[in-house]
């Protein structure tokens, strides 16, 4: 079940205090590669909201990102709407992908719903790589940023962009919380630890699931509206399963099922890669290590081993364990 | 209340459920016997729609359910207990009974409150925990109670969900002499106006707590009919008690 603790609230205000000192310190590349860490923290918070509480892992959060981000380019650049209804086109569009590939996968379970969501995510791939409204292989270019200016913010900034990418990251982490100590969430989490015995309770278990990854569509809808806005241009490639695969490598380094760990993980990715591609161009080989590393030591990734050392270090206070020996009542 | 029409079902050549006929009243305690294969499990497993059957009906106060799915048939108050558990694993005592609670009582979707908090569903925790002696491991993870309380969890599950009809599936199954006198005590304490159907392998234990017996074998009804007379007849010491000394060592 999932728990705000003090030790998650801890690193989330560690990691938010950190990326915003770092916006005021670093340079231009800096900025770029904050705002890239906050957007994928965005798709990877929606990727374990999924994986990592509903046990539904997905192949498509790359595919359901991409078409946020063309929702976003399509709203704005061609039916001219402004940035914020853009967006919002984003997240509905999503939103609306993700609910009909789970209400179509749900009832498929492991290796099958991976597959699942693999097969719709190429297939919006083809469709855009192919379709000429949207510019084929070329992707389209001209997108505008939101005008915030109204409201003081020049997000043509690239420090202003990447503060605010950082707090809708912030406000996805809480969103996702919030939704994970719900009913809702706990249902989920339910569904995840043994999904027959829910239905036998009573549960419409395909309708929550389809409801579930619905939801992580359209955070991840979100996140590619703001991709959309960062580089000014959409291509097919943000769709493609690489980037998938690349979001749920994010997960599990991080820390599968802990939240946190997901923007952990973003953050740890998008660093090596630039910091290792400075040096090699085989950076691909670097996080394959670093991957490798992390399931053979337990599998809990970053965050999931922190949690666990704090947790061993808490039950190694005087209080022996409970449960043993309790007598069957009799 | 509950009632099965010429209900059958096959595994290829194998008649598992033959024409199987029950009526069973609201508040009646409704044992159900028979040996190991007769097919008892999968009668429950029919009931509630985890099988479809070949042919038969099955109807829930008089209404078809035959073709319902079987969260729809729970939500009608149905609820069974497994004969091999089958909890949520890695959670605690209180997140499994709450689990079930909170699904009976509306608040599996809500999507701001947790549910886990709420009264209601705390309220029917607690109460439910008292009954099946688990209120001291609340808190604990179901992976690391021990046997017989698992077991007990298992009928506190369908229990949380408020049933009017509960199946129970060997529910003292390995629990010992202590554990199933205190079982006893528990199907005494539950509202009469529950109707219950249990597999019982502990005789003194079924002709105990039976209004009435129905014994399986074969797939197939044999006797239907008030414990008394299931005690005494020759048919019934015949099929089932006949294999009853081999096993009884396995359930004692
Ligand atoms: N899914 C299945 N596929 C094929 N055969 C099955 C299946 N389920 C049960 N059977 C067979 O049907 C018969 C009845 O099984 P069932 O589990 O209903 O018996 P039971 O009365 O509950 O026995 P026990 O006392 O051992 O629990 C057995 O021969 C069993 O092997
Ligand atoms: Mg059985």
């Amino acid at each position: 079940m999932f728990h705000q603790t003090p030790l998650k609230t801890g690193a989330v205000l560690l990691l938010a205090t950190a990326a915003v000192v770092y916006a005021f310190t670093t340079g231009f590349f800096g900025l770029e590669l904050l705002t890239e860490v906050a957007i994928l923290a965005i798709v990877a918070i929606a990727l374990d909201l999924v994986a990592g509480y509903g046990g539904m892992v997905s192949l498509c959060h790359g595919a359901l990102y991409g078409v946020g981000a063309y929702a976003f380019a399509s709203a704005t650049v061609l039916l001219g709407w402004g940035g914020g209804a853009g967006m919002a086109m984003a997240v509905a569009g999503g939103g609306a992908f993700a609910w009909l590939i789970g209400a179509v996968s749900a009832r498929t379970h492991g290796i099958f719903f991976i597959m699942a969501t693999l097969a719709f995510g190429q297939m919006a791939y083809a469709y855009f790589f192919d379709s000429p409204l949207f510019g084929g292989s070329d992707g389209m270019p001209g997108i505008a940023r939101l005008d915030l200016s109204g409201a003081g913010l020049d997000l043509n900034d690239s420090r202003g962009y990447a503060l605010f990418c950082t707090v809708l990251a912030l406000l996805a982490y809480a969103l996702a919380a919030t939704l994970l100590r719900s009913g809702f969430g706990r249902t989920l989490v339910g569904i995840r630890a043994n999904e027959p015995r829910m239905r036998a309770l009573g549960l419409p278990v395909w309708r929550h699931k389809a409801a579930a990854f619905g939801t992580s569509g359209a955070l991840a809808g979100l996140a590619g509206a703001l991709a959309a806005q960062h580089t000014m241009y959409v291509s097919p490639g943000l769709l493609h399963w690489t980037v998938s695969g690349e979001l749920l490598i994010m997960v599990i380094l991080g820390g599968l099922g802990t939240l946190v760990g997901a923007v952990l993980g973003a953050g740890v990715l998008v660093f090596v890669k630039h910091e290792v591609a400075r040096f090699t161009d085989h950076w691909h080989m670097v996080v394959g290590l670093v991957l490798i590393a992390t399931v053979l030591s337990g599998g809990r990734g970053i965050f999931g081993q922190i949690e666990f050392l704090w947790g061993r270090r808490g039950a190694r206070r005087p209080e022996p364990a409970a449960t043993e020996g309790s007598p069957d009542h009799a | 209340m509950l009632e099965v029409r010429d209900l059958s079902k096959s595994f290829g050549a194998l008649a598992v459920t033959q024409r199987v006929s029950l009526r069973v009243a609201p508040g009646e305690r409704r044992v159900l016997l028979g040996p190991n294969g007769a097919g008892k499990t999968t009668l429950f497993n029919l009931l509630v729609g985890e099988l479809a059957p070949d042919s038969g009906l099955i109807l829930v106060d008089g209404r078809d359910v035959t073709a319902l799915s079987v969260d729809a048939r729970a939500r009608l108050g149905l609820a069974r207990s497994y004969q091999k558990n089958n909890l949520f694993a890695g959670l605690t005592v209180h997140e499994n009974l709450a689990l079930s609670a909170a699904c009976a009582q509306g608040k599996a979707t809500a999507l701001l409150a947790d549910s886990h908090r709420d009264r209601g569903v705390v309220a029917t925790v607690e109460e439910v925990a008292e009954r099946v002696g688990l209120s001291e491991l609340l808190d604990a993870s179901v992976d690391t109670i021990p046997y017989g309380a698992r077991r007990r969890l298992e009928v506190g599950l369908a229990l949380a969900s408020k049933p009017r009809i509960l199946l129970m599936d060997e529910p003292t199954s390995g629990i010992g002499p202590g554990g199933i006198n205190a079982f006893h005590a528990f199907l005494h304490g539950l509202p009469a106006e529950l109707t219950i159907l249990i597999v019982e392998h502990d005789m003194d234990l079924a002709f105990g707590i039976a209004d009435r017996v129905t014994v399986l074998n074969h797939g197939e009804v044999v006797f239907d009919g008030p414990p008394q007379e299931a005690r005494d007849s020759a048919l019934i010491r015949e099929i089932y008690l006949g294999s009853w000394g081999a096993e009884g060592g396995g359930h004692a």
